[in-house]
């Protein structure tokens, strides 16, 4: 997620037009659970100021500043103060949705852990069950014993906290390891469950999020849209947009408040628009995030891609879709459709192409005329 | 969703109940009511928010009662849907927050045996049925009833021939208990008791609670006793609605992004400033009080610039009593709160010349909009903290939206640098949090200049003015002796004053007058000053001949105002951090002066 934590943590990256942490929170509340205790560090600034105390989200809300980030198990101790006798703890920067937390209540009262099947095991936590009963949770095998993973959102009482103190005189920190000890002295629950629960492991991860968003998008229509706009299917705009003469929007789509489509310009589903954006006369997006303040200019095509807050392009910039090799942390992973993964607040130029599965990191300059493709660093000067 | 509060103790239960259920409207409100048990049993509700129920209230005197704040799930929002609900005697109130499942088959036994229904909801069924088993003991009667119920409930009962008690049950939703000396509560959620106990105690699925003045008492639907420890709440109510920062004035700060927003929302695009029109405008006069001051003087040079008007600023304390010359400007009148004596008196005064007037507030409906021929909202969202941080930034905002209408209406600006400049505004939320990206950074350097006893703040041009806002900031809060000048102004005295032991904050971004910036921090490092600069992002040359600097990102210097602010706020919010000041509350100071 590089590009797009610059200034962000993961939790507090929009899709639909709010932050993944935002759809944990409805869940919660959706079935009357109200009391929440935020364990924060990175950039928690941005996710008190969203939340708040939780009034507006039927919610309310305590944080607790992890002094130091060492763990999921440690994150949960420095919870302990402010919880009952049993609780539920969620991943954040997990999308899941009524039912899948309603499935985890259902157990709360007894130990359990909730489970899924995962194309990619390997890139989390792996669960051998007997039955219903955990027996543990091995940390990213290296061997493939089963697909179903550990979805980082258990049901737990007190009789946590005497494994996490125990394994934290080892040095281990980790809540899966605590709950794998707490199995072995008295039965957790495996839970499956119907309800939604997606992870974004990777940036293009973030387009699945934000189409699974949209499908709930509502239909609303505020600010001022001049004659001869078409609008198909669910369109959200938000309060203060203006959208131009011969503007074509498909939806789902989601356009946060305060923003500007040009005349002729061409949104399709299932793109989401941040709040301040402006797209210039005759541009097209398509199955895009394009987050907070994001200027695009006239004539540009941005395609599969996902735009962080504050980018702004000049004219005529090209990011259309294609199979792409995408470079994450020195790791190639190939994606069959993919645009362009633009950081934060980067700048670029008039006529600039960007070749499929390109990553811009926060803050680069990219100069008129340019052709990106590969990885291009913080804050660099593309001339 | 419904919230609820009870009460038994000596005082009277009205306010204390009204105040719990304002702490409680998160969870709904479309009705709200209360029962007080004095001498009888009193009951009044309403449907609408629970200041409307407020306002029309009866004076209620009793020292036991409950309040109840209704979301409405069965029967439309009404007055006779609202709770409390009473029994055919009147003597039974009940208030309920859940679901009864099984209301129907409930409600039409109870009419067969003759019960009055009034209302359509499920709850009235509930009161009937405690009545049908009242013997004299309504805890009894209580638990009697819940056995044929099912659903969710978190209910509150009192009869008014047991004045000094209030019955509590529930299952499924929440129900906790405060503990106060001689007095006891009860509550859907801590927020409404926090302001009198933070002994509290949790009601468990299927328990009856009862509160006296005296004491409380639980027992299960067998009638079993069930004894429970009480906790102790560790944070306040303050700390709630700071929502995990500090002091309201870092929060305030981190909300500076979403005040431009708010700012600018919906009026960019076509340049809609709230009906504001700029014909027959030949100059512009600012006035106002404090922070708006400082916001006035970085509007005449906003205004200049862009729009090519004369424009001046002037204190509002000066303007009511100086003589008006014969030209008439357009007078914006500048005050958060819309409250300021003295701006509301320039307001008249304004009028009286003949003038004009506009208003930029932050409150809405405030005395201001109420002196003005038109009035452009700032939307920043309330501000709490006395030092005003986020609705300076929005006044900026206001002043840069008027100052591209009256270049757009005046020709001055051409439809291109129109264009750019609203994308300028456009990027302001980003500059800002670019700032609030470094508060580590301006951390470190308020420990190292924290300690002084005077400090210095030089600027020029449109930053002279956010230096003078600067040093006021660092002077409100953290009792730093601190001055501004604009920085040509150094040789004619201040630097006099200017040691080692002074450090100079020198606003120098890239600007058209950064080399004779450059020239002045020459000046006062040649003295020994340590310099601390505010300088552009990609400057070299900065970093080597001044001691530290902050960067900002590089946006056109018209608008280099709004992130230099930001990084003044932090600097002096962190600097009264490491003192330990009253940061909320500065000594001798008010949020908004309402004297002369």
């Amino acid at each position: 997620m590089g590009p797009f934590t610059a200034s962000e943590p993961k939790v507090m990256i929009p899709v639909g037009n709010r932050p993944i942490l935002e759809y944990v929170v409805g869940a919660l509340v959706d079935n009357g659970v109200r009391d929440l205790v935020f364990v924060v560090g990175y950039r928690r600034e941005r996710i008190q100021s969203h939340f708040q105390d939780g009034k507006a989200f039927g919610a309310r809300i305590l944080y607790v500043t992890q002094s130091k980030q060492l763990g999921t198990a440690h994150a949960v101790a420095e919870a302990k103060p402010h919880l009952g006798e049993s609780f539920v703890i969620l991943t954040g920067s997990n999308m899941v949705d009524s039912r899948f937390v309603a499935d985890l209540l259902q157990n709360a009262g007894k130990p359990s852990v909730m489970i899924t099947e995962s194309e990619h095991p390997r890139s989390y936590g792996v669960v051998t069950a007997r039955g219903k009963e955990l027996i543990s949770i091995t940390e990213k095998p290296v061997e493939i014993i089963s697909n179903l993973i550990n979805t980082g959102a258990y049901a737990l009482d007190s009789r946590i906290f005497e494994e996490i103190d125990a394994l934290a005189k080892d040095g281990r920190h980790d809540l899966p390891s605590a709950v794998s000890t707490l199995a072995q002295r008295t039965a957790v629950q495996a839970v499956r469950t119907e309800g939604t629960w997606i992870d974004a492991l990777y940036p293009w991860d973030l387009l699945r999020l934000n189409a699974a968003a949209l499908k709930d998008a509502p239909q609303v229509r505020a600010g001022t849209i001049e004659p001869a706009v078409t609008i198909r299917g669910r369109v959200a705009i938000g309060e203060g947009c203006v959208i131009r003469s011969g503007a074509y929007l498909l939806g789902p789509l989601a356009i946060g408040p305060g923003c500007e489509i040009g005349p002729n310009a061409v949104l399709l589903p299932s793109t989401s628009l941040g709040k301040g954006v402006r797209i210039g006369a005759l541009t097209t997006v398509s199955n895009s995030i394009l987050m907070d303040d994001v200027i695009l200019g006239p004539s540009s095509v941005v395609q599969d891609s996902v735009v962080g807050s504050g980018v702004s392009a000049r004219a005529g910039l090209l990011a259309a879709s294609g199979p792409g090799d995408v470079q994450i942390e020195g790791e190639w992973h190939p994606v069959p459709q993919v645009g362009a993964l633009l950081g934060e607040d980067v700048e670029i130029g008039n006529g600039v192409s960007v070749a499929p599965g390109t990553v811009v990191n926060e803050r680069a300059r990219v100069e008129s005329g340019a052709r990106l493709r590969g990885t291009i660093p913080a804050g660099a000067v593309v001339l | 969703m419904c919230g609820i509060v009870g009460y038994a103790g000596r005082r009277s239960a009205l306010p204390i109940l009204l105040d719990g259920l304002k702490r409680l409207e998160y969870r709904g409100y479309d009705s709200a009511g209360v029962a007080i048990v004095g001498s009888g049993l009193q009951v009044f509700k309403d449907k609408g928010f629970i200041a409307n129920l407020e306002a029309q209230l009866p004076p209620l005197d009793g020292p036991t009662g409950f309040a109840h704040t209704r979301w409405a799930t069965h029967g439309p929002p009404s007055k006779v849907n609202a709770h409390p609900h009473v029994d055919c005697t009147g003597k039974i109130a009940l208030a309920h927050n859940g679901i009864i499942e099984n209301y129907v088959s409930l409600r039409e036994k109870l009419e067969a045996r003759g019960h009055k229904f009034v209302s359509q909801t499920d709850t009235e069924s509930l009161v009937h049925l405690i009545e049908s088993y009242y013997d004299g003991v309504i805890e009894e009667a209580v638990r009697k009833a819940l056995h044929d119920v099912r659903g969710s409930y978190a209910i509150l009962v009192v009869h008014a021939d047991e004045p000094g008690k209030v019955v509590g049950a529930r299952n499924e939703s929440p129900l906790v208990v405060g503990l106060g000396p001689d007095e006891n509560f009860l509550a859907s959620d801590v927020p409404a008791l926090l302001r009198y106990t933070d002994k509290v105690l949790y009601v468990m699925d299927k328990e009856i609670v009862v509160i006296t003045p005296k004491g409380v008492t639980i027992q299960d639907l067998e009638g079993r006793p069930v004894s429970r420890e009480s906790q102790r709440i560790t944070w306040t109510l303050e700390d709630a609605e700071k929502g995990g920062f500090e002091h309201f004035m870092l929060k305030e700060i981190y909300e500076t992004p979403k005040a431009i927003h708010e700012t600018l929302l919906g009026r960019l695009a076509n340049l809609e400033v709230d009906g504001f029109l700029s014909k027959d405008i030949t100059s512009v006069k600012l006035v106002a009080c404090g922070t708006s001051y400082h916001a006035a003087l970085v509007g005449k040079y906003i205004i200049e610039e862009i729009a090519r008007i004369p424009a001046s600023a002037e204190l509002a304390s000066e303007y009511r009593y100086s003589q008006g010359p014969s030209e008439q400007p357009l007078v914006i009148l500048l005050s958060q709160s819309g409250e300021t004596a003295d701006t509301l008196g320039a307001a008249r005064e304004a009028r009286r010349r003949g003038c004009k007037t506009l208003g930029i507030a932050n409150v809405v409906g405030s005395s201001l909009t109420r002196e003005v021929d038109k009035t452009l909202y700032t939307r920043a969202g309330i501000e709490i903290g006395v030092a005003a941080t986020k609705t300076f930034i929005a006044q900026l905002v206001a002043l840069y939206l008027i100052a591209l209408k009256m270049g757009q209406d005046r020709g001055t600006l051409g439809y291109d640098e129109l264009d750019r400049m609203k994308d300028d505004l456009r990027a302001l939320p980003r500059a800002a949090q670019y700032v609030l990206n470094k508060a580590d950074e301006i951390r470190a350097l308020a420990k190292k200049y924290g300690s002084a006893r005077d400090m210095f703040y030089i600027g020029r041009h449109v930053n002279y003015p956010v230096a003078l806002e600067g040093a006021l900031k660092m002077k409100e809060i953290s009792y730093i002796h601190a001055e501004a000048y604009a920085a040509g102004e150094l040789k004619h005295g201040p630097l006099a004053l200017v040691t080692k032991e002074t450090p100079v904050v020198a606003i120098a971004v890239d600007d058209p007058t950064y080399e004779k910036m450059r020239s002045n921090m020459g000046e006062v490092s040649a003295r020994g000053s340590p310099v601390v600069a505010i300088g552009t992002e990609g400057n070299r040359e900065l970093p080597k001949f001044v001691d530290d600097v902050i960067t900002v990102p590089d946006i056109p210097w018209i608008f280099s105002p709004v992130p230099v602010s930001v990084a003044l706020q932090l600097f002096a919010y962190e600097v009264a951090r490491l003192r330990d000041c009253a940061i909320d509350r500065p000594r001798n100071l008010a949020k908004s002066v309402t004297v002369e």
